[in-house]
């Protein structure tokens, strides 16, 4: 058990996880803030064998790129995702990634508020922005910011907010985020 | 009598509890039933054949509070080759938590892309406590709703269904520890290396 270790961490990492290439790699790779561009990796399905929790915890028996992002989910306490919008849900590439990040998961359930959840391994508390773009109705807003307050459970985000941009503006939106995290 | 179609979108498929919810609904509904597992190179297939039916029933587990990836892709598909003649549109999902509620989000989802490309939605069974159910004196809970979920779908007369175990959450806890500790011991991995807190760094590979 290296739990106590894992207490006393600090985290102060800083991560960008996007669904498509953003023209900000260079400024924002290295140090302290992560960039990772799903969709320039080989990231497979979840097949739900639970191996994560039941063979190997904490370690994902499928061996592709899924395994270096989630370790930084986990350690970052500030995270961006970027996602287009589909049916009011994450799209495939996000979607994927984050069904993939169960290893920080333990399987055993917990009470958390009020409701049944998974215990989470050493899951920084984070502050997530999820910056989604697409064509989108209301009705999808509103099941996407249902979704996020219950990723919020899962996740352990202690805060977060919601961008709806267009297509076009989700870099500029990204853009400004990372230049705040600069600044301080 | 018209058949209805199965389709699984778990994506543990052939070894899924999924699968056998399918079962229970085929066994329990009193019209014939065909079934098959969506996977990553059927979709055009299942998208055809989904005209032959007047009543799909898709099958599966919430992920990640909501529809699984496998299933999301197939919908992306359904929509680009929609079949000619739209059947109706029935669901069971089912999730690890507790509360049935959890998979409120899924089925939202799903009623959002069945108005926006004309199918109409039918019934919907939303299970807690799926992972285990089945393998607990409370089975009768999920097989009595399924069988409720199969005779509504059959007639046409839809309505929403809910059904968990019956346990306060604390014993829900306790139960749910000793399934999972089980489970580990399956593989040899004890209670204490399941709780281990660390994860993998990203440099393991």
């Amino acid at each position: 058990m290296v739990s106590e270790n894992f207490i006393k961490k600090e985290f102060t990492m800083k991560l960008i996880m996007t669904d498509r290439p953003l023209p900000l790699t260079s400024a924002a790779s290295g140090g302290e803030i992560r960039y990772v561009d799903l969709s320039s990796l080989k990231i497979a399905n979840c097949v739900g064998c639970f191996g994560c929790w039941t063979k190997t915890p904490g370690r994902c028996v499928i061996r592709d790129d899924a395994t270096r992002v989630y370790p930084l989910i986990a350690e970052s306490d500030e995270v961006v995702y970027v996602s287009r919008l589909r049916y009011g849900g994450y799209d495939s590439v996000m979607k994927t990634m984050l069904e993939r990040a169960i290893p920080v998961q333990q399987a055993f359930i917990r009470i958390h508020n009020g409701e049944t959840h998974h215990v989470q391994r050493a899951v920084a508390p984070k502050k997530a922005t999820i910056v989604v773009y697409g064509d989108y109705s209301d009705e999808e807003k509103d099941i996407f910011r249902q979704l996020v307050g219950r990723n919020a459970h899962n996740m352990n985000f202690t805060g977060y907010d919601i961008l709806f941009t267009a297509s076009d503006n989700a870099d500029g939106a990204v853009e400004k985020i990372v230049s705040q995290w600069k600044k301080y | 009598m018209e058949k209805i179609l199965i389709l699984n979108g778990s994506p543990r498929a052939p070894k899924s509890n999924s699968k056998l919810y399918a079962g229970l609904f085929s066994d329990y509904c009193p019209r014939p039933t065909d079934y098959a597992a969506i996977t990553r190179n059927n979709h055009l297939e299942l998208c055809a054949q989904m005209e032959k039916y007047t009543d799909v029933l898709l099958v599966f587990p919430l992920y990640a509070d909501a529809l699984p990836v496998g299933l999301l892709n197939f919908l992306k598909s359904l929509e680009k080759h929609p079949p000619r003649k739209k059947p109706v549109i029935s669901v069971l999902i089912n999730c690890g938590f507790l509360e049935a509620h959890q998979n409120d989000i899924a089925i939202r989802m799903l009623r959002l892309f069945c108005r926006n490309n004309g199918y109409e939605t039918g019934s919907v069974l939303k299970l807690g406590s799926g992972e285990a159910i089945l393998q607990t004196p409370f089975r009768y809970v999920a097989k009595r709703s399924i069988r409720k979920l199969a005779k509504a779908v059959a007639s046409g007369r839809h309505q929403d269904f809910s059904a968990t175990m019956p346990l306060t959450r604390k014993l829900f806890l306790w139960a749910s520890t000793v399934y999972w500790t089980n489970y580990g011991k399956k593989f040899g991995i004890t209670k204490q290396e399941m709780q281990r807190m660390d994860i993998e760094s990203p440099d393991n590979r």
